[in-house]
Formats: C-alpha cells, sequence, structure tokens
C-alpha cells in the first residue's frame, strides 16, 4: 500500500530569466514498510522535495497524496498543515533537534502530548520506545548529557511517537561517525520493518544506502536514476 | 506540558539572575514611588500637623517654609488685637546642623510659645510637650535621641522631654522643638571670637565717623543686631469669624500676608514641591519605560535563544498557542517575578532609606498593572517573530 504518492511535481523559485526550478516533473511512490533514500549533491533538490512533502513548500505544480489524503493537487486544499504533520509524519533532523530544556523522557512525550495523551499515558508509551531504542536507562538526561548517537536515538523515538505511517529523516547520519551511523540506518531499517512506516530518507552519503528498498539520485532537480532494493 | 516552566526549571540560574536585575530596576521604580509620595508627605507635614488657622507671615512673602518670612516679635500682639482672632503666637522656624546622638546632624529648629496652645509639636510618641521656659526640648526619633538624653546647641544644654515620630521638615530632615527665647537665643548665638570682631569693626566704624572712643563704646549695644524677630504669627480663629475678614484686615492694617493651612500647603505643592515632584514623575516615568523595555528584550533574546527549538516544535505539528504560551509565561513570569522581588526588595529598603518612603497600595497596583501590560506587550515582539520563524529553519545542519 503506497503512503506517500508524488506524481509531476514542479517547483520553481522566482520567475522570468530569474527562475530556479528546483523540482522538475518528480514522481515516485513509497509503501507501508519501505525503506527509500532520496541521493544528491548539494542543490539537486532532494531538500526542496522533502519541503514539499512536509507541507512547509507549497509546489509549483503537480500532486501528492499521503496515507490516503490529497495533501497538494495544483492548487491550495483546506488541510490543517500542522495537524496533518503531528497525526501522519515523524520527523528525524540531521541536527537532533531535541529540546534543550526537556529531558529524553520528555522530549519524547511532548509529542504525544501535543496529540492528546494525558501526562501519565505520554510518560509511559515515551519509555517503551526509549527501551524499544535501547535507550531506557537514559530517559531523565537531558540532550546536553546525552552522546550524539543517544540524542539521534531520542528524535528517532520522538519521530516514531505517534506512530505515524511516514517518516522523513533529513541528513539523519550526517552528525555522526561512521559507526553510529551505519547503527542508526539499521534502526531506521528495524522501524521500516517492524513499524511497517514509510521511511524516506535525504542523504549525500553513499556509505549509508545499504539496505534501502529503493534509492533515487537526484540531480539538478530531476531524478536521474533509481535502484532498487541492495540487500 | 508546560514548556515554559521547563526551560525555567532547565535554566534556573539565568532566570534567577534576570529576576534580580529587573527586580532590581523595579525595586528603583517603587522607590522612586515611594520617594515621590513622601516628598510631598514631608512637604506638608509640617503645615498639617502644626495647630493653627491661619499663618501670617512677611508682606509679599510665599512663607514661612517657601522663602523666608522676617516680622517683629511684637507683631503678634498686634495680630491678637485684630477682630475675629482668639489666639496668636509666635513661630519661628530654622535649618540647623550640630553634633546631636554622636552625629553631625541636619534638622529643624521650631520655635513657639510653650504656654500657649499654638505650633507645638503634633505627633509625640513618648514623653511630653515642652513646659518649661528654658531648656527643654521635644526632638523626632529620627535624630536618634532618647527621653532625658542632654543635647548641647549653642551655649546650653537641652532635655529631651518628648519625642517625636515622622516630625520632618518640607526637605525631610527630623524637627526638634523649643521654646520661642530659646530657638531665638540659639538662632542668633554668635561665637565669641565673632562677637569680638565684630564689636571691633562697628567700634571702627563710629570712631572714624567721628565720634569719640568714649562716645563709641555707649553707641555700641545700639548697632548688636535684633534677635526680636520671628517667621510667622500663628492664629486662632474665634468661632463664627470670617477667615476673609480677618486676612484683610490683617493686610491692611498691619501690612503682613496671612493664608490658611490649606493655602499653605497649595503654596508648598505648587512651589518649592512642584518642580522636584515633577523630576520624580518623570524619572520614575522613563523608569518604568526602560523596565518595560528590558523586559521586552530579555524575552525577546530568551526567544530568538529557542528559535530552532520553535520551528522543530512548529514542524512536528505543535499548534501555534503552544509557541505563544511557551513565550508569554516565561514574559509574565519574568514580570511577576521581578515585581515580587522589587515589593520585597523596597519593603527591605523602606526603613533604612534616608528619605521618608511612602508605599501608597493603589499606587503600587497600579504600577504592577503598567508593568504587567507592558510585560504582555513585551512578548508580543518575540511571538511575532516566532510565529513568523518558518518551520524549515530546523531542517539542515
Amino acid at each position: 500500500m503506497a503512503i506517500v504518492e508524488v506524481s509531476g511535481l514542479n517547483k520553481t523559485f522566482g520567475s522570468g530569466e530569474l527562475a530556479v526550478h528546483a523540482l522538475r516533473d518528480i514522481s515516485f511512490s513509497a509503501n507501508a514498510g519501505e525503506l527509500v533514500a532520496l541521493i544528491g549533491p548539494s542543490g539537486s533538490g532532494k531538500s526542496t522535495l522533502l519541503l514539499c512533502m512536509s507541507l512547509i513548500l507549497v509546489p509549483s505544480s503537480g500532486r501528492i497524496v499521503m496515507n490516503g489524503h490529497t495533501v497538494y493537487d495544483a492548487g491550495a486544499t483546506d488541510l490543517d498543515v500542522r495537524r496533518f504533520r503531528r497525526e501522519n509524519i515523524g520527523f528525524i533532523f540531521q541536527a537532533h533537534n531535541l529540546i534543550p530544556f526537556l529531558n529524553a523522557r520528555e522530549n519524547i512525550s511532548l509529542v504525544l502530548h501535543l496529540n492528546g495523551a494525558g501526562k501519565r499515558e505520554a510518560a509511559r508509551r515515551a519509555q517503551e520506545l526509549l527501551e524499544y531504542l535501547e535507550i531506557g536507562h537514559r530517559a531523565d538526561s537531558m540532550p546536553a548529557n546525552l552522546s550524539g548517537g543517544e540524542q539521534q536515538r531520542v528524535a528517532i523515538g520522538r519521530a516514531l511517537a505517534n506512530q505515524p505511517p511516514l517518516i522523513f529523516a533529513d541528513e539523519p547520519t550526517a552528525a555522526l561517525d561512521t559507526d553510529r551511523g551505519i547503527r542508526v540506518m539499521g534502526l531506521l531499517r528495524k522501524i521500516a520493518r517492524e513499524r511497517n512506516s514509510a521511511v524516506i530518507t535525504v542523504t549525500h552519503d553513499h556509505r549509508m544506502i545499504e539496505g534501502f528498498d529503493s534509492v533515487y539520485h537526484m540531480m539538478d532537480g530531476r531524478f536521474v536514476d533509481r535502484t532498487e532494493a541492495t540487500h | 506540558m508546560d514548556l515554559a516552566v521547563k526551560d525555567i526549571r532547565r535554566h534556573l540560574g539565568k532566570f534567577i539572575a534576570t529576576i534580580a536585575g529587573v527586580g532590581l530596576l523595579l525595586t528603583i521604580v517603587l522607590v522612586m514611588n515611594g520617594i515621590y509620595q513622601g516628598n510631598i508627605a514631608d512637604g506638608v507635614w509640617l503645615i498639617e500637623n502644626t495647630a493653627t488657622d491661619m499663618w501670617v507671615v512677611e508682606r509679599g512673602r510665599g512663607g514661612p517654609f517657601n522663602e523666608s518670612s522676617r516680622i517683629p516679635l511684637d507683631a503678634y500682639k498686634s495680630v491678637a488685637a485684630t477682630p475675629g482672632i482668639a489666639r496668636a503666637s509666635p513661630f519661628i522656624v530654622y535649618a540647623a546642623q550640630r553634633d546631636v546622638g554622636g552625629a553631625n546632624q541636619q534638622f529643624t529648629i521650631i520655635g513657639y510659645d510653650v504656654f500657649g496652645v499654638l505650633g507645638g509639636p503634633g505627633r509625640i510618641v513618648r514623653g511630653r510637650a515642652i513646659s518649661a521656659a528654658h531648656y527643654e526640648m521635644v526632638a523626632d526619633a529620627k535624630l536618634g535621641l532618647e527621653l532625658g538624653d542632654q543635647v548641647r546647641l549653642g551655649q546650653h544644654e537641652y532635655r529631651v522631654v518628648g519625642v517625636t515620630g515622622e516630625a520632618v521638615d518640607p526637605s525631610g530632615n527630623p524637627l526638634v522643638y523649643l521654646s520661642l527665647p530659646d530657638a531665638q537665643e540659639i538662632q542668633y548665638q554668635q561665637d565669641t571670637q565673632a562677637l569680638v570682631a565684630a564689636r571691633a569693626a562697628n567700634l571702627k566704624r563710629l570712631e572714624r565717623a567721628g565720634y569719640t572712643s568714649e562716645q563709641a563704646s555707649k553707641l555700641l549695644p545700639l548697632l548688636a543686631g535684633s534677635t526680636d524677630t520671628i517667621n510667622a504669627v500663628l492664629l486662632r480663629l474665634a468661632p463664627g469669624a470670617d477667615a476673609e475678614a480677618v486676612r484683610k484686615h490683617i493686610r491692611d492694617w498691619l501690612y503682613f500676608d496671612a493664608y490658611t493651612s490649606a493655602e499653605e500647603r497649595e503654596l508648598m505643592l505648587e512651589g518649592r514641591l512642584r518642580r522636584m515632584s515633577a523630576v520624580l514623575g518623570l524619572f520614575r516615568s522613563l523608569l518604568v519605560v526602560v523596565s518595560i523595555v528590558i523586559i521586552a528584550l530579555i524575552v525577546y533574546v530568551l526567544t530568538i535563544e529557542k528559535i530552532r527549538s520553535i520551528a522543530t516544535l512548529k514542524l512536528i505539528g505543535a499548534p501555534n498557542w503552544v509557541i505563544v504560551r511557551l513565550i508569554m509565561e516565561q514574559s509574565l513570569a519574568i514580570t511577576l517575578a521581578s515585581f515580587a522581588f522589587a515589593w520585597f526588595a523596597s519593603g527591605l529598603i523602606e526603613p533604612r532609606f534616608p528619605r521618608t518612603l511612602i508605599f501608597l497600595p493603589q499606587e503600587t497596583l497600579a504600577t504592577f498593572l503598567v508593568m504587567l501590560a507592558g510585560g504582555v506587550a513585551a512578548s508580543l515582539m518575540a511571538i511575532w517573530h516566532a510565529l513568523r520563524t518558518p518551520p524549515q529553519v530546523a531542517l539542515g545542519g
């Protein structure tokens, strides 16, 4: 089942001679449980595509369907964007972006709170996620006291908190050394399989794409190549 | 989950330092309020606490407090004979700086007719009023004197028989009450060396004018300055007397001016106190504005420090009210805690402050409400910035 379907997506910044075509006729889909990589050099358009799919940037044309909802179809929708993101998308960032004044458990339970979970319920589920990510013993630690790998695991826990069908990871291993990066990628793979989420990862690091189901190579706003499962 | 409280707990030291800083500034605002009201209260204390219906002063003068007023001692007898007056009593007032209670202190001496009923100390908290013609005094507690203490003023020692509370002149200096002759003696008393020098100078002037030494010596006492001068006459109107008619009579027949206590109070407020009050009012307005600007800047900086977290909150779907609440709560927490600090600190300062401080509850409340509104307004700039921050700020390294 396709969790995200993008078809004929274009994004142009500016107009006339100054127009920059960041995305040109992008079409792809990702299914539940699938691990997809968008790879390409800086300026290739992968971050723009992620921003469009995250409902942050409005595409110039094309269609995006996510989890059965048409979120963009050549015109604005009356979608409550933040609510949709909260309920359907989990984000993992390059710099982890944990809230520095919340401990590991609170960083995860915050997302649950935002979705209406009670205090105890949110804390219980956050603790479960931390155990699942094998950092349950660091639940009370503040982000500043966690290693980079531990911070990224908490960030992954936060992305998983609402059990979203779709997870976007923006350069999730950029701030980690190779060993930790490989472990985080393994964790994303595990999440895609065990939680049946579509995980779309933006990266420019070719070392990290082993084990992905699909790898889309981007250049100048286009998909120039697609590699199927490498495992 | 209350993000503002979590942030404050995490950065408690920084918040306490901020609150202490803003709180000290607000303490100055509250103290300025206290000085403002204290200045007015001190300014009119003596007028409001001197038992009299009218003040008779030198013609054309706004005295006896706004400017000097000198009238002959005997004039009070003429005033007493005016139709409609039940009693008249001489009154002198002058500033002094002497060693009192082991310290060199500035105070104001009041001389009055201790056997009359006008002009005496209004607020004796210990002891009694002066009952002897000489060498007794009533002093304000601010001078640090106790009942029975002996104080040397000039050539004599005066025994403290009464202590007043908060009896001050318009400048906030404590009052000392003496009998009129004692007060006059202290006022006009000259040092022996100064007397000898004055005598020699006068003698020389007379001799230069052609008098023989013998003649000059006889004339010398006539050249000595008169000490029979007072600053005002206090009077009590007879029952049913028309104050305006009394005033007119004194003005036309005795060539003095007469003010009711209400007019004397108005003279003080509109004259001597007006500029001081305006300056204090301006300063406290400026301090309130500066405080609000500082709170605004602090809240803004605190928000800028969290801008990536705010962008992350937006990206993970937090509604705007979560962000607004975070900023608003912190702004209010800083404002409320700083005001509480200031309120507590001003209470500690009050008894130790060298001037009278009067904190009117309604004025403190008004300042609090202004600061509260300022705190809310201060957070608007930060909220505006936070709400305009795009969620993509959270992305990237």
